[in-house]
Parts: C-alpha cells; sequence; structure tokens
C-alpha cells in the first residue's frame, strides 16, 4: 500500500487519453450509425461520386478525430484525485469546473473493470459506488492495476476506526481462493437456463410474421427440398407441419446457443475469493470486472436454480446492494455453484439461518390468483392459435399441461419463515426455483398492499424494503401479515442496529 | 406466538398498527385530483376534435362519436374513483415511524421508521399554493421504491412534520 501516495494530487494513466478517445468514437459512431449509413447509401447511388482525394473532404475527416483527441487531453490534465484522512477528493472538468469529495464510510463498493480496448492497452478503471442517486457515481477510467488495487483497499479499510487498522492489515492477507468456475460447468449453466422464456418470445414474434416468414421460405424452395431429402409426397399437410418443426428447433437452437454465448462471456473465469469480510469476485472476457462484496453492505440475496440445473448440482447466487444504478446489480451473481458451496456461502452471510427454517405457506386465496393470471395466458395463446388456424389448436394440449403444473409448483414452492434475525421467502414456478434471504436489521420501511380482492378473502400482501429490492410475502392472512409488521417495525425501531 | 420461530416476545404487547387512528388529508385535495384528470381528458378530447375537423379520412369521422362517447364516460368513471381513492388517503404519526395509506382499487400502508429516513421534502404545485398545501416527501435509501409521498396536506401541518422530521433526524446521530 506505502509505494504509492494517495496523499498527494495525481492524475490518471497517460493512456487515458487512448481510452477517453476511443470510448467517445465509438459513443459517436452508435449514436450517428445510421446517418452514415444513409450519407454512404446515398453517396454510392449518387451519379457522381465525390472525389476522395480532394484536400476539403480530408481536412473535414480528420477534423473530427482531431477535436476529440484535444478533449481527451484536456479532461486527462484536468482530473486529479487524492486521499485525505477519511475522504476521497476528486477534481474534474474542462470549462466547468467539479470539485467532489466522498466520506470513507459512506463507500458502498469499489468496482475494478476492464473493457476490450483497457485490456488491450493494459490499464483498469476504478468505480466508487455510493448509496446515493446516480450521480455521485465516480469513475476512473485509467490507472495501473497495481496502483487501482492500492486505491480499492485504501478506500474500503476507510470504514473502520483507527483502533482496526492493523485487524485490517492481517485480513487482507486472508484471501483464500473458494471457487473457480470451469469451463465445463460454465458450458453447462448455459445449455440449462429456461430457454423456454426467450423461446416464447421469439415464438410469439414469429406468429406475428408467419405468413410473411412462409411465403419466404416458399420461395426458397425449402419445404420441398426437405420433402425430397425425407422422400415423401407432395402432401401439404406433411410439408407444413415439417416446416413449422424446423422452424421450432431452428429457433431453439437459436436462442441456446445466444444465451450460452452470453452467459460465458459475462462469467468467464469466475473467480470467487473469500475472506473474513466477505467475498472479492473476479469475472468477464470482452468486460472484466472484480468486486468486492462485504457482509455489512449486502442487502438481499437470493439463491435460483431449475429443475435440470438442481441435477446438474448447479445453483447462482445472486446479492443486492443498496445503490441506485440497476445495470451494476445484474453482476452481482456468483453461478454455477455447487449445493455444499452455495449452503456455504449463504451461511457465510447468514450464519443458522437453515437451522429453524418452518415453512410456513400462503393462503388458499393464492391458487385462485394464479388460476385467474393462467387464464389470461391460456386466452392470449389461443387468440394466436386462432391467427394461426390448422392444427395449432392441437398446442393447446401441451400448453395446458404446463400451466396446470405451472400453478400446482407455484403453490408448493410458495413458503415464508421469519424468526429473530432473518426472512426467508420461496417463491417459483414449475421450472424455476428461487429463495430470497434478508436480515431484519435491514428492512427499511414495511409496505402493507390489499387489492379489493384480496380483501375479500381478508388477505393481504407484504412488501418488506431494503435499500434494494423489496422483498414480497404474497397471499398471507391478514391478520398474519399485520402481525409479521408490527414485529418488524418492532425490531428495526427498539433494536436501532445499524443496517448500512 | 408461537408462530415466529425463536421469539421471546409477547406479541399482543406490541404496538399495534390496525389500531392506528388514521387522519385524513385536507379535502381540498379532491380538487387537484379532479383538475388533474380534466386536464389529461381535456388533451385527448381537444386532440380528437382537431382530428376529426382536420381529418381527410372519413372512417375516422364515423367512428367519432362512439369513441368520444366512451371517453366521456371512462372519464367519469376515473372521477369516481378519483373519490374513492381521495377517501382512502390518510396518515399516521406514532413516536417512531410514520405511516402513509392509500389506494382504493389497491390500498397499501406504508409505514417507515424515522430510524431509517435518509431526508426530507416539501414541494408545492401551482395549485397546490393556491389551495394552501404541500406534498411531503420522505427519502429512505437507495432505491426508491419506499420514499413515502405524502400529497394534499395542509401547509401548516407539512410544515410542523416537516420540523418534526428533521429534528427527529438531527438527534438521531
Amino acid at each position: 500500500m506505502s509505494a504509492y501516495n494517495f496523499q498527494q494530487p495525481s492524475r490518471q494513466s497517460a493512456k487515458v487519453i487512448l481510452v477517453i478517445f476511443g470510448v467517445s468514437i465509438y459513443k459517436v459512431v452508435k449514436a450517428s450509425f445510421i446517418i452514415i449509413v444513409a450519407f454512404l447509401f446515398k453517396l454510392f447511388k449518387s451519379d457522381k461520386p465525390i472525389n476522395m482525394s480532394h484536400p476539403m473532404v480530408w481536412l473535414s475527416l480528420s477534423a473530427i478525430p482531431l477535436v476529440f483527441i484535444v478533449i481527451a487531453v484536456l479532461r486527462y490534465l484536468n482530473f486529479k484525485f487524492y486521499v485525505e484522512e477519511h475522504h476521497f477528493f476528486l477534481q474534474k472538468g474542462i470549462l466547468n469546473k467539479e470539485e467532489l469529495s466522498v466520506s470513507k464510510d459512506k463507500i458502498q463498493n469499489v468496482y475494478i473493470k476492464q473493457n476490450l480496448l483497457q485490456q488491450l492497452i493494459n490499464v483498469v478503471s476504478l468505480s466508487i459506488e455510493t448509496a446515493g442517486d446516480d450521480k455521485t457515481e465516480i469513475e476512473i477510467v485509467a490507472l495501473a492495476k497495481p496502483k487501482a488495487e492500492a486505491l480499492k483497499s485504501l478506500l474500503l479499510s476507510g470504514a473502520k476506526t483507527k483502533v482496526e487498522t492493523t485487524k485490517t492489515d492481517e485480513q487482507q492477507i486472508e484471501h483464500t481462493l473458494y471457487f473457480k468456475a470451469s469451463a465445463k460447468r460454465l458450458f453447462l449453466e448455459g445449455l440449462s437456463e429456461n430457454h423456454l422464456k426467450s423461446f416464447i418470445l421469439i415464438f410469439g414474434f414469429i406468429v406475428g410474421v408467419y405468413n410473411d416468414a412462409k411465403e419466404f421460405v416458399g420461395e426458397l424452395n425449402v419445404s420441398s427440398t426437405i420433402t425430397s431429402w425425407f422422400n415423401l409426397d407432395n402432401e401439404s399437410l406433411m410439408a407444413l407441419l415439417l416446416f413449422n418443426i424446423s422452424i421450432v428447433i431452428v429457433l431453439l437452437v437459436f436462442s441456446i446457443v445466444l444465451s450460452m454465448i452470453r452467459l460465458f462471456v459475462q462469467n468467464f473465469q469466475l473467480t470467487v475469493m473469500r475472506n473474513n469480510e466477505g467475498l472479492e469476485i473476479s469475472k468477464g472476457l470482452l468486460n472484466k470486472i472484480s468486486l468486492s462484496l462485504k457482509a455489512s453492505r449486502i442487502q438481499n440475496t437470493t439463491v435460483s436454480t431449475n429443475r435440470i440445473k438442481r441435477v446438474l448440482g448447479l445453483y447462482k447466487l445472486a446479492f443486492t446492494q443498496a445503490m441506485a444504478n440497476k445495470r451494476q446489480q445484474l453482476k452481482f451473481n456468483i453461478v454455477a455453484l455447487s449445493k455444499t458451496q452455495l449452503n456455504d456461502l449463504v451461511l457465510q452471510f447468514y450464519p443458522g439461518v437453515f437451522k429453524n427454517l418452518i415453512k410456513h405457506k400462503p393462503h388458499q386465496y393464492f391458487y385462485k390468483r394464479l388460476i385467474a393470471t393462467h387464464f389470461i395466458i391460456l386466452l392470449v395463446f389461443n387468440a394466436c392459435f386462432w391467427y394461426l388456424s390448422g392444427l395449432a389448436f392441437l398446442l393447446n394440449i401441451p400448453l395446458l399441461l404446463y400451466l396446470v403444473f405451472n400453478i400446482v409448483y407455484a403453490y408448493k414452492k410458495a413458503y415464508y419463515h421469519i424468526d429473530d434475525n432473518y426472512i426467508v421467502v420461496g417463491s417459483g414456478m414449475l421450472i424455476e426455483t428461487h429463495t430470497s434471504f434478508l436480515e431484519v436489521k435491514k428492512v427499511q420501511a414495511v409496505r402493507l398492499e390489499q387489492t379489493i380482492f384480496q380483501k375479500n378473502n381478508n388477505v393481504a400482501t407484504l412488501d418488506i424494503s431494503s435499500a434494494s429490492r423489496p422483498l414480497k410475502i404474497k397471499h398471507i392472512p391478514l391478520n398474519r401479515a399485520l402481525d409479521i409488521k408490527n414485529y418488524l417495525l418492532y425490531k428495526v425501531e427498539y433494536e436501532n442496529k445499524n443496517w448500512m | 406466538m408461537s408462530f415466529f420461530a425463536n421469539n421471546q416476545i409477547d406479541m399482543s404487547t406490541l404496538p399495534k398498527v390496525q389500531d392506528l387512528e388514521l387522519t385524513a388529508i385536507s379535502s381540498k385535495y379532491i380538487y387537484i385530483l379532479f383538475f388533474n384528470t380534466l386536464t389529461a381528458f381535456g388533451v385527448l378530447c381537444l386532440a380528437m376534435v382537431l382530428v376529426n375537423v382536420f381529418a381527410e379520412d372519413r372512417g375516422f369521422n364515423d367512428v367519432f362519436w362512439y369513441v368520444f362517447g366512451i371517453l366521456i364516460v371512462l372519464f367519469f368513471i376515473t372521477l369516481i374513483f378519483n373519490y374513492l381513492g381521495f377517501k382512502k388517503r390518510k396518515y399516521a404519526m406514532r413516536e417512531h415511524d410514520i405511516t402513509f395509506s392509500k389506494g382504493y382499487l389497491v390500498n397499501t400502508t406504508l409505514t417507515l421508521p424515522y430510524n431509517r429516513i435518509q431526508h426530507i421534502e416539501i414541494t408545492r404545485t401551482f395549485l397546490a399554493r393556491k389551495l394552501g398545501l404541500s406534498t411531503l416527501k420522505i427519502y429512505t435509501a437507495g432505491e426508491s421504491g419506499d420514499d413515502m409521498t405524502v400529497r394534499g396536506l395542509p401547509k401548516a401541518i407539512a410544515q410542523k412534520q416537516y420540523d418534526f422530521l428533521t429534528k427527529v433526524i438531527n438527534e438521531r446521530v
């Protein structure tokens, strides 16, 4: 840590000019993509092509990058940061000078990220996340990696009092590698994703353009080729059936491959380090990211799996923290964990949570509600079938089976548990299963929700807010909901524990 | 009560939110609700009339009165729900928390402990100023899902609550 002096105002690595330049060019191209394409299109179509060797063309074309380079250099020169006592200071801005400071104990998290360009020139970006709104988000775009790591540990050590500083140094050493996702596990994880959702989306889209697609494929003579492959007579029904089945298979493969690639790129070389305070997660292929997770900063935790994943022993753990930036939230997860590793990690943050777990069931009203919503889904699908006509109505058989089992399992998997320290809520449908954990002391507000239908049945939904996503206990008897609300409010107001 | 595992607190002795006596917001607030609905539907109707006058296509003129009629019916239904919802807008303050209840079709009762408040704010729209009303906004940390917005409080009461909550927050340390 002593290798770098953060007391003195310092600039970023000079390579930042490249990064800023690259990012702004990328943004401009992305934003004006359609205009550029339209312009080129017009250029090729017009009779008199522009003389590319004309100096005016070259001058105007090179002016744009030049402006960006000047801006990048000025931004680099006007960006300084330093750490003093318990505050992080930042000065930036070319014309509009901006100076901001963040108290160390207000810092929720510090990430180190690396996009493709940053990987090429070997720098990292460091972002500081506070619990406030989006505006206070701070990012230092280009730092040498060791310097960024030193700054990160300096910033994260701030939450403690001076007496404990020697202790934190010890804790830094105790980083142990806990989990590294192998390529095989990631592959299985991608394969066993719930593809049904994305498939239904694409299916809905196809229904919309079905007739156009049929005409288009008809022109390509695909169905006749297929029938000749299978040596079939020219039976139109068979051809149609084959056409439909081949569409479904192509879509299925397409959606599976797409989500597999996405999962693999996002979680490439997923590594979890464990220390006394929490976890250190790093992952990513194109965008490398490393983030540390402190137990005290975690709001709620969700464990997810599905039927196939459970057989393969794959579990996902997702954490949420108090922050406004929703895009970042998605990255706080660890995939491809085994059952024992998962329990281990859950117990690290929620000690003893499984010991007295009593699963309370929601009210029978939940069934009514599920039947009503699933009936609407059935109607929507039948509208599509009606549009498709023919034998499409036969699809009602698997659909009905799916919906009925969905209802049965949605009720079966729903439960809630509350004790002195924790709230646990289970949910799921036919395929997926989720379990959410929240510490009672992190509750921020309690909302009781009752629709007029729920009122008639004397049930209510309880919405338990933390500084992150709320936890919902759906459709429980009103008396029970009020008891829980009173209990939670009592715990929060009278125990008055530190919650952030 | 055996429901809460490992619990030594007697549930019957806890303060109960269901026993709270909720106070209604200012009755003048209904004017703002009606005014908002009127503006929304007014703009829609005006746009439709303009289209009807200037449209070249006769197809729209044929259905114009039907659509207009439906819009008027919807307007009155919205007014009714405005009124029913208005009746449900109530609040209460206790020693350690504030409660606000609202909604007719979906009734929600949000309770916010004082020790979780981040900051508070009073806003007054033009119409509210004319009617002597204020909006009290209470913010919590993180995502804005559980922020509390109490609209249509009489100005003096809103100010009193604002001062009270500011004092509570400042004393909290």
